[in-house]
């Protein structure tokens, strides 16, 4: 774990689902670690722009880390797995090949904008505050124990999945979420469908098809009575929790399992109020029960 | 312990003299006739440098005749043996078992998946095939005076695709497919992978038709980057990677009909506009008005909870012209290339 980050939100996190970057702040701060803005950043295409204009997104990815870069971070910290991957990719793409990196560079040269020299590493919170440093500097933070709540890890694909670009731990096995859940000192329960895909890069064009692998994790997660799911990824965090109903529908069964994302569980342990945490933004909605376990805070007056 | 008198340990000079281990397999069997299955577990001598593969064979020669599996060249090359070590899809003759008997582990071995079980670890591979069929897996030459001895290809259209051209058809990439468990039509990993390798090849004129055919129900936009493919296929094809340069493949053409091609559209004209993505377009954007209007009580669902952005008031990075100025400069450049042997592929890095 570094003292100072360049912080790369992405766009879900800034737009619907502010809470995650609002809990993040919040994390951080108790962390001792200063997220430095990136004003002028795009959205990282999530694989879509990859896909569609793989040249355009070697580009404004590159334009990403070269502004990282001039403003003296050696790290982006990253809190969604699809930026954390496609920034990744690009990032090797543009580093074991000087050639494409001269090129790059001076086309965002023509257009005044930031060049990359090669640099910079893409870290996801997840991999800071699970193990060396970060971790220690966790479990001093977490004076909350969160005895009594079973919390089922989903890690999502893209934090796992290719390793060699990831290679954060196991794609198989990965403890990493386990590692935090018991640190926080709650229950982590183990189910299959943990390191699957929840379906939301084809939730909008092949519906059915998605609802078929997002009931997995939801059908596991509640089977083996987990009180809530936690995930690194806003991305899985909208598909598990805000399609979570068509979900239900789909498998004739009603989940309601509220949804956490990791840095609102690493808050809850560390005593952070609901009013940065923000559960309130979820459309799967915390249960009394669940609250409780949470040990939230109530702060009288202020709306969470 | 039983001593291995397998014919391929003897027939191999000084195997007899290598190093011996103890190595304990689970192995999932089924019985076509009672169509019962249950897991066996067998411990056999073999050598350190043993494989699964040899470790089956061992089980084979001194245990139970009746163990079924697939295999033939031994070395990775013909694709055949294919199952799941410890619930992943692997190669069992290029993956060794000493790591497995050093830690004192017991490997599970089970057949492949989103494929029928014949028997034991044999799975029917007929989808498989009838899905590698259905690209067209071969080349259709251009209308042009093909050379009479051979048709030189540059390095530069060859390496574009080498990867794709490395696969060995083992089905490992289809075995943890978590869009084909949901569809099991979907074309999956190996066949795109496949058609790729032939829309890539500077010698072939059906790249139209091909994409078009790839663009409809269970082709390319039906993949949920989950990114298995690229993690079990043993000969590092890539398949994921294939399938993003298929859809780029399909913008360069104007195959931007399906309902993937315009979700991912959206993010290339946010990024252009405003630097992050404009969400609010993304639903209607990609599954068209009527179909969103359909979906109101969801829509407010999500209202209620913050989750709808204001439209007035889309997100706008500082010096998003230089994002602006950057994409006119890109398309102008990709304009005047030709469509082959154009700039490398960001995925298209050699040699990991
Ligand atoms: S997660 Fe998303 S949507 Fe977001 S920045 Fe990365 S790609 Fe853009
Ligand atoms: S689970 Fe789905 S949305 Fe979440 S990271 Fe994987 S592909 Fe993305
Ligand atoms: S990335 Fe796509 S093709 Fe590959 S395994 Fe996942 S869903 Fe299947
Ligand atoms: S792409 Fe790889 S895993 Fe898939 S069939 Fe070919 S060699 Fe096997
Ligand atoms: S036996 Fe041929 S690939 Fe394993």
């Amino acid at each position: 774990m570094q003292d100072r980050y360049a912080y790369y939100p992405g766009c879900l996190a800034s737009l619907s689902q502010k809470e995650l970057d609002s809990s993040t702040r919040a994390i951080a701060k108790k962390l001792e670690i200063e997220l430095v803005e990136m004003p002028s950043v795009t959205c990282c295409g999530a694989g879509d722009i990859h896909e569609a204009k793989p040249d355009y997104y070697l580009h404004i990815s590159a334009r990403i880390l070269g502004q990282a870069e001039q403003m003296g971070c050696d790290t982006i910290l990253t809190i969604c797995n699809v930026c954390t991957l496609n920034l990744r990719q690009a990032n090797k793409a543009l580093q074991e090949d000087k050639a494409v990196l001269a090129r790059v560079n001076d086309n965002l040269m023509q257009v005044g904008a930031a060049t990359y020299q090669g640099g910079v590493d893409i870290r996801h919170l997840l991999w800071e505050v699970s193990a060396g440093e970060g971790y220690d500097r966790f479990k001093s933070i977490a004076v909350k124990s969160l005895e009594g709540l079973k919390v089922a890890p989903f890690y999502g694909c893209q934090i796992l999945r290719p390793a060699k670009i990831l290679g954060f731990e196991d794609s198989d096995r990965p403890q990493s979420l386990e590692r935090l859940i018991t640190a926080c000192g709650a229950e982590p329960i183990d189910y299959p469908a943990k390191v699957k895909c929840c379906g939301f890069p084809i939730v909008l064009a092949r519906e059915d098809v998605a609802l078929g692998e997002l009931v997995q994790p939801l059908q596991q997660a509640k089977e083996a009575g987990a009180d809530v799911i936690v995930t690194p990824c806003p991305l899985c965090h909208l598909s598990l929790d805000a399609w979570q109903r068509k979900a239900s529908a789909f498998a004739g069964n009603d989940f309601q399992i509220p949804i956490l994302h990791l840095a609102q569980l690493l808050g809850a342990a560390a005593g952070i109020s609901e009013s940065e945490l923000k559960f309130k933004r979820h459309v799967t909605r915390l249960t009394p029960e669940v609250k409780g376990k949470l040990k939230l805070p109530s702060v009288v007056g202020i709306e969470a | 312990m039983t001593e291995i008198k397998n014919a391929h340990f003897t027939t191999l000079k000084g195997a007899y003299d290598t190093e011996k281990m103890d190595a304990t397999l689970r192995v999932r069997r089924y019985d076509p006739e009672t169509k019962k299955s249950r897991f066996d577990t067998f411990t056999v001598t073999i050598p350190v440098t043993a494989s699964v593969l040899d470790a089956l064979d061992a089980i084979k020669d001194i245990h139970d005749g009746s163990l079924s599996y697939r295999k033939s060249c031994r070395m990775a090359v013909c694709g055949s043996c294919g199952m799941r070590v410890d619930g992943g899809a692997a190669l069992a003759c290029k993956t060794p078992m000493k790591k497995f008997v050093d830690a004192g582990h017991t490997i599970t071995v089970s057949p492949m998946g989103n494929l029928p079980v014949i028997k034991d670890l044999v799975v029917d591979m007929a989808p498989f095939w009838q899905k590698i069929r259905a690209v067209k897996p071969y080349l259709d030459t251009l209308d042009v005076d093909v050379p009479a001895k051979e048709w030189r290809v540059a390095p530069e259209d060859g390496d574009l695709i080498h990867k794709e051209s490395l696969c060995i058809l083992c089905g490992c990439c289809v075995s943890e497919c978590n869009s084909m468990e949901s569809d099991p039509e979907f074309l999956g990993p190996a066949a795109l992978a496949k058609a790729y390798r032939f829309i890539g090849d500077s010698r072939d004129k059906d790249t139209r038709e091909r994409l078009r055919d790839l663009n409809g129900a269970h082709g390319i936009w039906d993949c949920t980057r989950c990114y298995f493919c690229n993690q079990r296929c043993p000969k590092h094809v890539d398949p994921r990677d294939a399938i993003a340069k298929l859809g780029a493949e399909s913008f360069k053409e104007g195959f931007t009909r399906d309902e993937g091609a315009k979700h991912a559209k959206v993010f290339v004209d946010s990024t252009y506009k405003g630097g992050y993505l404009r969400e609010t377009e993304l639903v209607p954007k990609t599954i068209g008005p009527i179909n969103a209007i359909k979906d109101i009580p969801f829509a407010l669902q999500l209202a209620r909870a913050g989750k709808i952005p204001n439209p007035l008031s889309p997100h706008k990075a500082k010096d998003n012209d230089e994002v602006k100025r950057l994409w006119k400069l890109l398309e102008k450049e990709a304009k005047g290339q030709p469509r082959r042997a154009t700039a490398k592929h960001p995925d298209a890095v050699q040699g990991d």
